[in-house]
């Protein structure tokens, strides 16, 4: 039986999850989990003080309840599948590179930060810089899959060197902020000030936006690549619009401050006409 | 085991001799299904025989755009050469010279997960001249080579399967026409998933023998001893008394199993549509490491 940790009572302060992982308590009993130490602001947390705790630790570990106060869930995580039922604190899924994170909820900031692999899934709404980069660092997510059914925060995909953000609504200010590469894309539009600084990376806009003056327009196409990764994000469970597949995009190259190899891709709702091909 | 009679054509007490290749399956789309033919059909052209071509390739299947990577029309195409590096180099010629220069293609892999793979768009994005990109999509790498019309989207590197190349069908009959005929029909039923026929319409008519009778320096020539022109003027004609014409045709399979299946459907087509005589052509057993009996056949797919 599934390893399964429900939130009892509210812990006192924030609290950091991220051992708890399925490579980590695979084959550990309920009563040994129980008994496990968290950090809690600053004082040590039995596990058993706040979480009802069920089943023995194998492949996929469920978390349950209101955890907003709970941070750091699926952190490093290399295989596996952590279901989270219910919304989460910030950090989810840091560093993981492999398995799977699913959010039945809304995440808080730093979702997927300096993200290396794997799948992150959240049903509801994500915080500031999701998939992006810790101060300092100079890259923030490398590499899978963070896919967002409601809006992201701020700066989201900030220093990505690799992978795809899809988010099915919209994404705040400053999505792309020094992005190296990889995809952001926001099916609801990107928010001001997208893709400053962005080297080579491609974010998408599904909504009409007024890209920075370090863009320029270069043509309207019907991006091959875009197609797949709608297709992936489909797969993966975004509500993908027919039109998005089959219409032409606008491409502006930029950031000119920068490298300018990246790129903005804004769908412009037209759909060429295939009978003269 | 010896020689049988299906209906009423014979079938030679002998077997088709094939070696091992390797292969890779390209998987080319398009905006329409024409289009992606139209580059299919350029790749494939030039590659009936390893000895002349460096490769045997053919279209394999048309696919739906439903079961394409990115959506659209596509159609698969099966490339061989008699090792990896081969392979290699005939895919980047190819998909370089005759897809990426056709219109809205795009150009996947068709094996993905084999253990061997070769370079695609790794090599072939430096026609980008430093403008390219790549894309991760769901594990896989791509490359954006931007040309004239928009982007070319390649796979970064393709698989190479085990293969045999080189079995085969001999179809006679009293005439030309009854033995295209009979020909035409197996060649169609031999078509299906893993197979390629290398030469047009899956026939050749100008079958070989190894080396020559007359210079040391030939690799290949006529086969005599099927040439009914010459039945009277040597002395190993293979050629039945009845048969005015005799047709080829060359399979190359993913497999030994696919090989097989792919004779026996077009033996019974044969049959079926008027040939007197089916045979094959081997050498002597010394040469193949894979040999298919006509005996094994009699039993219809």
């Amino acid at each position: 039986m599934t390893l399964t940790l429900t939130l009892q009572t509210q812990p006192p302060a924030r609290v950091r999850a991220d051992g708890l992982i399925p490579e980590r308590l695979h084959g550990l009993a309920a009563s040994d989990v129980a008994r496990l130490t968290v950090r809690c602001g600053r004082q040590p947390l039995t596990l058993g003080d706040v979480f009802e705790v069920s089943g023995t630790g194998d492949e996929q570990l469920v978390l349950a309840g209101d955890l907003r106060r709970v941070d750091g869930i699926g952190g490093s995580m290399s295989r596996g599948r952590v279901l989270v039922e219910g919304p989460c604190g910030d950090h989810a899924g840091t560093r993981m590179s492999g398995g799977e994170i699913v959010v039945r909820g809304d995440a808080g900031a730093w979702a997927g930060a300096e993200m290396a692999g794997g799948l992150l899934r959240i049903f509801g709404n994500a915080g500031a810089r999701l998939g992006g980069a810790y101060p300092g660092a100079r890259a923030g997510m490398t590499g899978g899959e963070i896919v967002v059914a409601g809006e992201a925060g701020e700066e989201a995909g900030a220093g990505m060197r690799r992978g795809l953000v899809a988010v099915g609504a919209r994404t705040e200010s400053g999505a792309g902020l020094r992005m190296l590469a990889g995809t952001v894309i926001a099916l609801g539009g990107i928010g001001p000030e997208a893709g400053l600084g962005n080297k080579r990376g491609s974010l998408v806009s599904a909504e009409v936006v007024e890209p920075l003056p370090g863009y320029g327009f270069a043509a309207r196409f019907r991006p091959p690549a875009l197609g797949m990764q709608l297709r992936r994000a489909r797969e993966l469970g975004l509500s993908v619009d027919d039109a998005l597949l089959e219409g032409t995009w606008a491409r502006w190259s930029g950031d000119r401050t920068e490298l300018g190899r990246g790129e903005i891709l804004i769908f412009d709702g037209r759909k060429p006409d295939d009978s003269r091909r | 085991m010896s020689g049988y009679v299906l209906g009423t054509t014979e079938v030679a007490d002998t077997f088709a001799e094939a070696f091992p290749m390797r292969y890779a399956r390209l998987v080319i789309t398009a905006e329409t299904e024409s289009w992606a033919y139209e580059a299919a059909r350029s790749a494939t052209g030039f590659a009936t025989s390893v000895i002349g071509c460096k490769c045997e390739a053919a279209i394999e299947r048309r696919l739906d755009a439903g079961d394409t990577p990115d959506g659209r029309p596509g159609v698969a195409v099966l490339l061989f050469a008699m090792d990896r590096e081969g392979v290699g180099k005939r895919v980047i010629d190819r998909v370089g010279q005759c897809v990426m220069t056709c219109p809205t293609t795009a150009c996947f892999d068709g094996l993905p997960g084999a253990e061997r793979t070769v370079a695609l768009g790794a090599t072939l994005r430096y026609f980008g001249d430093g403008f390219q990109a790549s894309k991760v999509i769901a594990g896989q790498r791509f490359w954006r080579i931007p040309v004239m019309e928009g982007e070319f989207l390649v796979s970064e590197s393709v698989g190479v399967g085990r293969g045999v190349g080189g079995g085969n069908l001999v179809v006679g009959a009293a005439d030309d026409p009854a033995a295209l005929a009979a020909a035409q029909a197996a060649a169609e039923a031999m078509r299906g998933d893993g197979v390629a026929l290398p030469f047009p319409g899956g026939i050749v008519r100008s079958g070989s023998k190894v080396g020559a009778l007359t210079s040391s320096s030939m690799l290949a020539s006529t086969n005599h001893q099927m040439a009914p022109t010459l039945r009277a003027q040597v002395d190993d004609t293979l050629v039945p008394e009845a048969v005015g014409a005799m047709y080829e045709i060359v399979i190359d399979g993913v497999s030994e199993e696919v090989v097989r299946e792919a004779m026996r459907r077009g033996l019974h087509a044969a049959a079926v549509a008027g040939a007197t005589h089916l045979t094959a052509a081997n050498f002597g057993g010394k040469l193949g490491e894979f040999h298919f009996p006509l005996s094994e056949l009699r039993d219809p797919p």
